[in-house]
Formats: structure tokens, sequence, C-alpha cells
């Protein structure tokens, strides 16, 4: 059990910040901020970290996340409230494992950069999939707030875009870092950072890397695609194909593992927060300036830390009694 | 490395400690018995992809907050306030809209919001403004489904979707009752989209006859195959486009093919001075629908013919204000007049309920009408939806871009109908 402690500073770590979003006024959307890239640096931590494998089509998998909510919602209603948005995290998943499963099998087979190459144009192939055969709305996308205040009331309707989509975030965020922890720990974590560190070696000791790529793929989208339906269509009430299927959340991802560490545990928390936190507070202080600001902080980050400021602590605490809390 | 390491991370402590004390001293302004500070709170685009047109449309809030000072403030029984803006950069994405929406409501204690830019994120704030109940003027979001969700805190400024292509069928009704036949050709965009349905319905009810409809996909590349199919249904009116570049290639290939009609609307393209300088006097009689242009004239004069008060600055004024903020050689472009407007409104919705409270406010703008330098400025009650304003309608006419519909605002006479392609092939203008 020694190896899921780490765990014990990540759920302390959401428990701080859940109660400085609920006591202190003003604070509670920047802590949503911040827990929303926190998951989605985990989420991707679980391919990217793991493998090494650069997935450049990550922001597909929010998007289609989003929109398997997005369709129970504002297509399936009648069903109830419960079994709409049951159906609608049901959706989220099926719709990002298809996706991860077509995408993976082909893709998978290459290595290294030409992984990235191939999945570049993922995102732009189902944004324009969407929007050009006039699917779940096409270009218009779907608005549900007011599909959800007819449906379902505006004490309902107001419930779910915040308290619940919330608390839904809150929930996916934690279980992205359960998953991480449990794959750290097992048969699929061994080999899969043993083929992070050499493939042809990995291959050799008979480890089956293309299944266990995929494997790690699939989780890693599937984890996504519960964000999007959370964080997205459940939070802001709508779903457009130029929003959900915009690449800078991809690059904000990547950033965020690389900050923290990436195939560390606590790596996309750190990093998160560094990001989320350095992103806003610069946002509110310098105004139109932040991006100006925010980069070189950034770069001194990873100059200081290369392999992620997790990375760095973990490698120091080695030996003290903090070593079974980081990692 | 360890002490860099100390030093970076005190550094970044002493940061965050700098700028979450800075907040609250600016909030609590030191306030007189008799003049007080009264903010609007702006989440504003200064970067990402609505960069320009954030930072236009934040001059245009600063130019009316001036205005509202140097012209006694806004009273509310014995107090003056003055009207000061307060914005944060929301790099043009809904996730930190949100964020920054919260935090004006509860930090800063700011009762009345002006929406961020463009209807997408003016939708991902609504939520949150209607959960603390805070007013959001939506000076940058035209499209009609943010007010049909049910929103009672979110109120418009601008012209909806709806209301684009509505001004030019107008026109060409009164200029030539003869023109039944319309035909719409137009990107297939969420936002296009909004305008040409309204438009179509629209233009059924005025007993225009819709001959042909098609949509072509984002980022076309050739209409040809549409417009070949257009021709033969011999339209007299043609209204459409979406983007700059497909509105520009509209232009272009329609007088490639030759098929001449008595008036063309294009959306958004037509509007910017690019679009004559690519077609030359091809551009020449072509329409589009503006939400406001330099020179529309919208004066108190005009505000006292039609019955309505004029508040705000004049157009003079305001440019003139709007340079000392952005620059010698700024003009303002559209973006800036909405915002301003919005500032206006609440300025003379709070004058009108005696009162901060954003509930009384709201139903104080229900009955407002006045008129500014953008325009006519009346909600419907129900939705919040801006029904005074119109749509200007702009016109190239020998080389420049004139306002000719509607009249109230009009610079020229619309050139009606418009030159044929032939004619403008040797040389010919509207007016030559």
């Amino acid at each position: 059990m020694k190896s899921y402690s780490p765990l014990i500073t990540l759920l302390l770590a959401y428990l701080i910040m859940i109660a400085i979003g609920q006591s202190i006024p003003g604070m509670w959307q920047p802590v949503m901020l911040v827990i929303f890239y926190i998951a989605i640096g985990q989420a991707l931590n679980v391919f990217l970290g793991m493998t090494g494998y650069v997935n450049f089509g990550y922001v597909a998998l929010l998007g289609v996340g989003a929109y398997g909510m997005g369709v129970a919602l504002g297509y399936y209603n009648e069903l109830g409230l419960i079994p709409t948005l049951i159906l609608g995290f049901i959706l989220a998943a099926i719709l990002a494992l298809l996706v991860s499963a077509i995408v993976g099998g082909i893709a998978l087979r290459l290595r290294g950069a030409y992984f990235a190459i191939a999945t570049i144009g993922v995102n732009e192939g189902i944004k324009y999939l969407i929007m050009g055969a006039k699917i779940w709305g096409g270009s218009e996308g779907i608005v549900l707030s007011g599909i959800l205040r007819k449906s379902f009331g505006a004490e309902t309707m107001r419930f779910l875009s915040t308290t619940f989509a919330d608390a839904g975030v809150i929930v996916v965020a934690i279980a992205t870092g359960v998953v991480t922890a449990y794959i750290l720990n097992s048969r699929l974590g061994y080999a899969l950072i043993a083929l992070r560190e050499d493939e042809e070696a990995a291959k050799v000791m008979g480890i089956n890397v293309t299944k266990y790529k995929q494997i790690a793929f699939m989780i890693s989208c599937v984890l996504a695609g519960l964000i999007g339906a959370t964080a997205w269509t459940l939070k802001l009430t709508y779903v457009f194909p130029q929003d959900v299927f915009a690449i800078n959340y991809t690059v904000e991802a990547i950033v965020i593992v690389m900050l923290g560490g990436a195939g560390t545990l606590l790596g996309p928390l750190v990093g998160g927060l560094i990001y989320a936190l350095l992103k806003y507070y610069l946002a509110i202080a310098f105004p139109g300036l932040q991006l100006l600001i925010l980069a070189p902080l950034l770069i001194v980050v990873i100059l200081l830390f290369p392999e992620g400021v997790v990375g760095y602590i973990a490698k120091k605490a080695r030996g003290t009694r903090l070593e079974n809390f980081v990692r | 490395m360890k002490k860099l390491l100390v030093f970076v991370l005190v550094g970044m402590v002493l940061f965050f400690a700098g700028c979450a004390q800075q907040q609250p001293q600016q909030a609590t302004t030191p306030a007189g018995p008799k003049e007080e500070t009264l903010y609007f709170g702006a989440p504003i685009s200064l970067s990402g992809k609505f960069a320009e047109e954030g930072k236009a449309s934040l001059y245009g809030m600063q130019v009316a907050a001036k205005w509202i000072n140097e012209h006694g403030g806004v009273k509310v029984g014995d107090t003056t306030y003055k009207i000061e803006i307060k914005y944060y950069d929301d790099e043009s994405k809904k996730e930190n809209v949100q964020s920054l929406i919260e935090r004006l409501a509860t930090v800063d204690k700011v009762k009345f919001i002006l929406a961020p830019y463009s209807s997408g994120l003016t939708l991902a704030a609504a939520p949150i403004a209607e959960k603390y109940q805070v007013l959001l003027n939506s000076h940058g979001g035209a499209s009609d489904y943010i007010f049909e969700q049910g929103y009672y805190y979110v109120v418009q400024t601008l012209s909806p979707a709806s209301k684009y292509q509505t001004g030019f069928l107008d026109m060409v009704k009164k200029l030539d009752p003869n023109a039944k036949r319309v035909a719409l050709v137009y990107e297939d965009g969420e936002f296009s989209r909004a305008v040409h349905q309204a438009a179509k319905e629209y233009a059924e009810e005025l007993g225009f006859e819709i001959v042909y409809e098609k949509t072509y996909p984002a980022g076309a590349t050739d209409l040809s195959p549409i417009l070949n199919e257009l021709k033969a249904t011999n339209p007299d009116v043609i209204i459409g486009g979406g983007h700059f570049a497909d509105g520009q290639l509209l232009a272009k290939q329609l007088a490639e093919l030759n098929i001449n009609v008595k008036a063309i609307s294009i959306l958004v393209a037509p509007t910017f001075p690019e679009f004559y300088e690519a077609l030359g006097n091809k551009a020449e009689g072509i329409c589009g629908p503006a939400q406001w242009e330099v020179g529309a004239r919208y004066t108190p004069d005009v505000a006292d013919e039609l019955g309505v008060e004029w508040y705000g600055p004049t157009q003079d004024e305001f440019l003139a204000m709007y340079k000392e903020l952005a620059g010698e050689d700024a003009v303002p472009p559209y973006q800036a007049a909405e915002a301003a407007a919005a500032v206006l409104s609440y300025a003379k919705a709070i004058e009108k309920a005696q009162s901060l409270d954003p509930a009384k406010v709201r139903e104080a703008m229900n009955g407002l009408k006045f008129m500014c330098l953008y325009g006519l400025w009346q909600i419907d009650p129900e939705t919040g939806k801006q029904v005074g304003h119109e749509m200007d309608i702009i016109q190239w006419q020998n080389g420049e871009k004139k306002i000719v519909w509607p009249e109230a605002a009009a610079t020229a006479d619309p050139c009606y109908p418009m030159p044929t392609w032939d004619e403008k092939a040797s040389g010919a203008t509207c007016g030559s």
C-alpha cells in the first residue's frame, strides 16, 4: 500500500483547494479553473507522461466528450434528469473510446514524432466532420441552457450548470489521479515506463508494446472525454465546434505535464497550479500583458526543473521521510 | 541551483501576495459623502483571437465613462457617482470569462458587467452573472439564442443577428416595390446561418419571393457551381456572405459570371476598406450591413425629430476622445461604439431607476429609450434583446463607403439599381 501514499498528497491538495474556494469569496471559479487545468494535465499525463508519445489530437477527445453530454442533454432530455445525465456520461465515454480506438489503432503503429504528426489532423478532422456533415447542430452547435430550463426548470438548470458541473469536474479530476496512481503501481505502468525508456528493449523483453500503448491511450482519452462532458458542456451550457476543438488546450495540457513532471502522479497537480494561478493573477494584475510575462516565467521553471517540478522534488526527497508522499 | 530555486519561489510568493492585496485596495476607493466611484466590470479580450475587437471596445467604454464623468456623472438621490471601468483580460477563453465574472461580482463587488466580446463568451458568462444576480450587458454578442435561454439579467446593446439583413430588405422594398425575387447564398456558419434564416423569414413577411437559397462551407474557394444555378433563377436581389474572404469571393465571382442584379448585400466583407482595395470599382454599389460606421448621422437633432432623448458624446466628441486614448490615427471601429453605448445605457438606466440594485436597474431598462452616437437603444422587456438599434447599411459609391440606410443615419442616397458588371468594367461608378 506504500506506493499509493502519494495519493494522500494529491487528495489533500484538492481538499485545500476546495476549502479555499468555498471560504474566500470570488475564489471558487479560479479554483475550478485550476482544477480544470490539473484534470486535463492529469488525463494527458496517463499517455504522454507514461509513454513519451505526444498526442496533438488531445483536445478532440475533450470535444467529443463534450458532444456526448451535449447530445444527451439536448436530444434525449425527455428521459428524465438522472437517466439523461447518466446517458450523457456514457455517451461521452463511448465517443471518446471509439475515437481513441480508431486513432490509436492506426496511429500508434507509428513511432515518436510520426505519431505526433499523425494525430495533428484528428482534431480538425472531427471538427469539420461535425460542421460539414451538419450532425448535432453542425456549425450552430448545441445551446443547452434554454432546453434545460424548459425540461427541468430554472432551479435545476442553475444547479446543473454550477454546483453539479463543478462537483463533476472535481470527481473526474480526482478519478484521473486515482487511475494514474493505479497505473503507476500496476503491470501496465511498468510496461509503459519500460517502453518509454527504450521501446526496442521493451519489445525484446517480451512486452507487447502496441497493446500497452493502446490501453494507455484509450484510458487517457476516456478521461479527457469525461472532462469535456463536465467542464465544458455542463458548466458552460453550450457546445460549439469551434470552441471545443480549439488546439490551444492541447498545447496547454502538454505545458502543464512538462511543467509538473511527465509520468509523475503529482506532476499535473503542480503544473496545473503553477500554470493556472500564474495565468489568472497575471491577467488581473497586468491585463493584456500577462502572456508576455507568463512565457518567460514558464521558460525559467522549465530550465530550472528539466524533469518538471515534481520530478526534481522527488529526486531531492529520495531517502527522506517525504519520499513516500511525492511521486 | 538551490539558491536560485528559493529565489524564484520566494519571488512568486511575494508576487501572489502583492496581487492579492493590490485588488481589494483598488476596489474600496475612499468615498466622499456625496461623490462616489461606481465600477462597471468588464472581462475583455486583450489577447487571443478577439484581441483587436477587445481593445477597441475597451477604448469605447473608457471614452463613454470619461464623457459621463465630465458631464456630471451618474446621480442617484443626492449622491453623484463617477464611472470607472474595471477590466481584466479574458484571453478570448471561455474558462477565464467565468472566473473573471465571479471575481468582478464577488471580490470587486461590481453590479454591472459589460459582457465579453463574441456570442460564445457572452453565453459562457451568462450562467455566472445570473448566479450572482449581476447585470450583463452584451455589446459584442449578436446571436439571438443568448436571449432565448431565459436569462433575466442579460441584456443586449447591439443589434441581434436576426436584424443584420432586414434593413437592406426594407430599403429595397421602399426603393423598388417591383423587385420581388430574392436569392440567398451564404456561408454555413453559426452566425451567417442565423442572419440569413431571419432574413429569409423577414423577406417573406415583406412579400418578397425566395427564388434560391444555398449555403457553401466555410473556407470555400469556388462558388461558381452555386452561382451558375443562381443565375438561372434570375433574381432581382442577392443577399449572402459570411466572413471576409468568402464575401469577397462572392462579389468577384458574381462579376466573372456576369450575374447582374439590382442590389447586393454581403455580410461583413464590404465593411472593410480592403474589400474595395481588392475589387476596385467592381465593388461599386455593393451593400453590406454594419452595426455602426464613422459618419453615421445620429445627432441630438435627429433624436429631437424622433422625439427621443439624446445621451452621450456626439460623434465628433467621441472621435476626438477616442484618438486621445487609442492614438492619433485611430479610427474607432463599430466595436468601440457598441461598447460605449452599453456603458451609456447602464448610466442612463441607473439614473432612471435611482438605485444601484441590479434587479431595479433591469426593470428600469425595460422602459428605457434613448439615442446616442450608436443609434437608438431600446430592449425587448421579456428577453432583453435589442430592438431599438438599427443596422446601418453601407454601400460603396465612387470609392467611398457611404451609409445609405436607415434614413436617420444616412450620409448618401442609395445607388439603385447598381451599375451592371459590364458598365463597371468600362469604368462606371455609383454616382458617375
